[in-house]
């Protein structure tokens, strides 16, 4: 089996338009979190939203304007890892390179740009001569789900399979983690991995807001309204962005001299099969036990784990008992945080932005924080990091949660690479 | 609605065309000056074609069908093609345009 190898990050998020100012803002404890935009806020006054630190598209070549903002958000992401990994378009074993892809609602703002125009022509008499059914004819490679993969497949030249996840709020960690198997049982030697979220609007947003588990604004400091963990949380603000990684297998690295990020070493993956939201320790402790047997690694060799941190009580308690039930006497000595506080939820690009923001720690020895939590429920006794970054902590392996609506849990590991 | 003569309309038409597939299809602008230009010359692909009709028809509000024919046109054919598609589709008059509006 091979090793595999991180060798390239990039990301754009709440929290900067880049991999290295998003961790800054993860370290700085302040959130991105803000009031929606008044298409929003006019129906829904009350819903908050982690918007991106940038605009994609004056960041892209002028052929990508009018694709979905989920698919500018990718590209950009990608470009920043591909060129981090040093590695130019259409490389020589581009067969032997794939693209692994994880979105949870692919082509949300295509798709409600489709229904607003088809009623605005419909129900506007200044526009009665027009047929309310003449849309773009790209629109349907616009909103497809898999509309990132295969731009970033076709820009970069990379022959190898280009496949999408969707699983909620796990799809980029299950994009990860079936990329890391593709290349460590031999089926390719490197792949680009994605995730993107691009969901801010007005028909996205009234869905989420039926559901009961967005956050309440905080009426004295907004941008600390999502608490993950805290006595005071009132659920979670869902945000947007992308992050990207480069895998390669270490003997394609190894040939190139590639600069190393980390060891992609372990992937674990269960489901509930139980409820549709309501999270299950059982499987979460599958998950998170298999990437440890994976990894040969004992519980307390793990020092920072990002949780997936939902602010929701059900979520934060249950993931609290399971890491216990993992960890054991080890989870007093385990640093755990939920980023989710200051980025917000990325839905399918969460799992691989806070993978990627957990190899930024354990290359860097700084810990992010669990923003604005300083009042812990006492069901959840972990050591969440409160309110402020540690520095100079000696980070050997990290984990990275991703525990998805409809039951899909996956935990990733990654530690320090030797030669 | 607006009545604008013919050779105006064309001259609108042609333009929208030419400036879409100049911009966003890299379509050299001194190919135009063939008058024998034949459209299957532009090298586009259908996905193109259907993606520059679609610039008409966000104007004029109905579909223009078969757009595959144009392949087979001059491109004088076509926007002479596609102008009567619009008149007919209109009955002999033509809408307010936003092309027309602007250039009128």
């Amino acid at each position: 089996m091979n090793k595999v190898l991180i060798t390239g990050l990039g990301a754009i998020s709440p929290l900067g338009a880049d991999s290295r100012s998003t961790f800054a803002g993860a370290l700085s404890g302040r959130s991105a979190i803000c009031a929606a935009p008044a298409e929003i806020g006019k129906w829904l006054p009350q819903v908050l939203v982690a918007p991106a630190a940038a605009e994609p598209e004056p960041l892209l070549d002028r052929k990508y304007a009018g694709i979905d903002r989920a698919t500018q958000f990718a590209l950009v992401a990608t470009r920043e890892a591909m060129s981090a990994a040093g590695i130019a378009a259409a490389p020589e074993d581009s067969r032997r390179f794939g693209v692994f892809a994880g979105i949870g609602f692919g082509g949300a703002h295509s798709i409600d740009a489709l229904y607003s125009r088809f009623y605005q022509t419909l129900l506007d008499p200044a526009l009665a001569h027009k047929n309310p059914t003449i849309m773009h004819p790209l629109t349907v490679p616009r909103m497809m789900s898999n509309a990132a993969a295969a731009l970033v497949s076709m820009g970069y030249g990379l022959h190898g399979p280009s496949n999408t996840y969707s699983v909620a709020c796990a799809s980029s960690a299950v994009a990860i983690g079936e990329a890391f198997r593709a290349i460590r049982h031999g089926y390719l030697d490197a792949a680009i991995v994605l995730g993107t979220e691009a969901m801010l609007t007005p028909g996205t947003m009234i869905a989420w807001n039926a559901l009961r588990v967005m956050a309440k604004p905080d009426p004295l400091d907004p941008a600390s309204s999502c608490r993950p963990f805290s006595r005071s949380r009132t659920g979670f603000v869902l945000g947007e962005g992308a992050a990207a990684l480069v895998l390669e297998s270490e003997a394609r690295a190894s040939r190139r001299q590639a600069k190393v990020v980390a060891e992609l070493s372990a992937y674990g993956c269960s489901s509930d099969a139980e409820h549709l939201t309501a999270p299950s320790v059982a499987e979460q402790v599958n998950a998170m036990q298999q990437a440890l047997d994976m990894a040969g690694l004992s519980p307390a060799q793990v020092q920072y784990l990002n949780a997936h941190g939902t602010a929701t009580d059900a979520g934060d308690v249950v993931e609290t008992q399971s890491i216990r039930k993992v960890f054991g006497d080890a989870a007093d000595r385990l640093m755990v945080s939920s980023t989710k506080s200051m980025h917000g939820h990325l839905i399918g690009a969460s799992g691989i932005l806070e993978f990627m923001i957990s190899l930024m720690a354990l290359q860097s020895g700084s810990v992010p924080p669990t923003a604005y939590l300083d009042d812990p429920d006492p069901r959840c006794d972990l050591d969440f990091v409160p309110r402020v970054a540690r520095h100079a902590c000696p980070i050997d392996a990290v984990m990275s949660n991703s525990f998805a609506f409809g039951g899909s849990n996956v935990s990733l590991l990654a530690r320090r690479y030797a030669a | 609605m607006l009545d604008i003569g013919r050779s105006s309309v064309t001259h609108m038409l042609e333009d929208l065309i030419k400036n879409y597939l100049v911009t966003n299809k890299q379509v050299d602008p001194a190919k135009f000056d063939l008058p024998s230009l034949q459209v299957a010359d532009l090298g586009l692909d259908s996905l193109d074609m259907v993606e520059m009709l679609f610039e008409i028809e966000d104007q004029c509000g109905f579909q223009l069908p078969d757009p595959m024919r144009y392949m087979q046109m001059s491109f004088a054919d076509m926007v002479a093609n596609i102008e009567s598609a619009i008149r007919e589709h209109f009955n002999g008059e033509l809408p307010e345009l936003a092309f027309a509006k602007a250039e009128a």
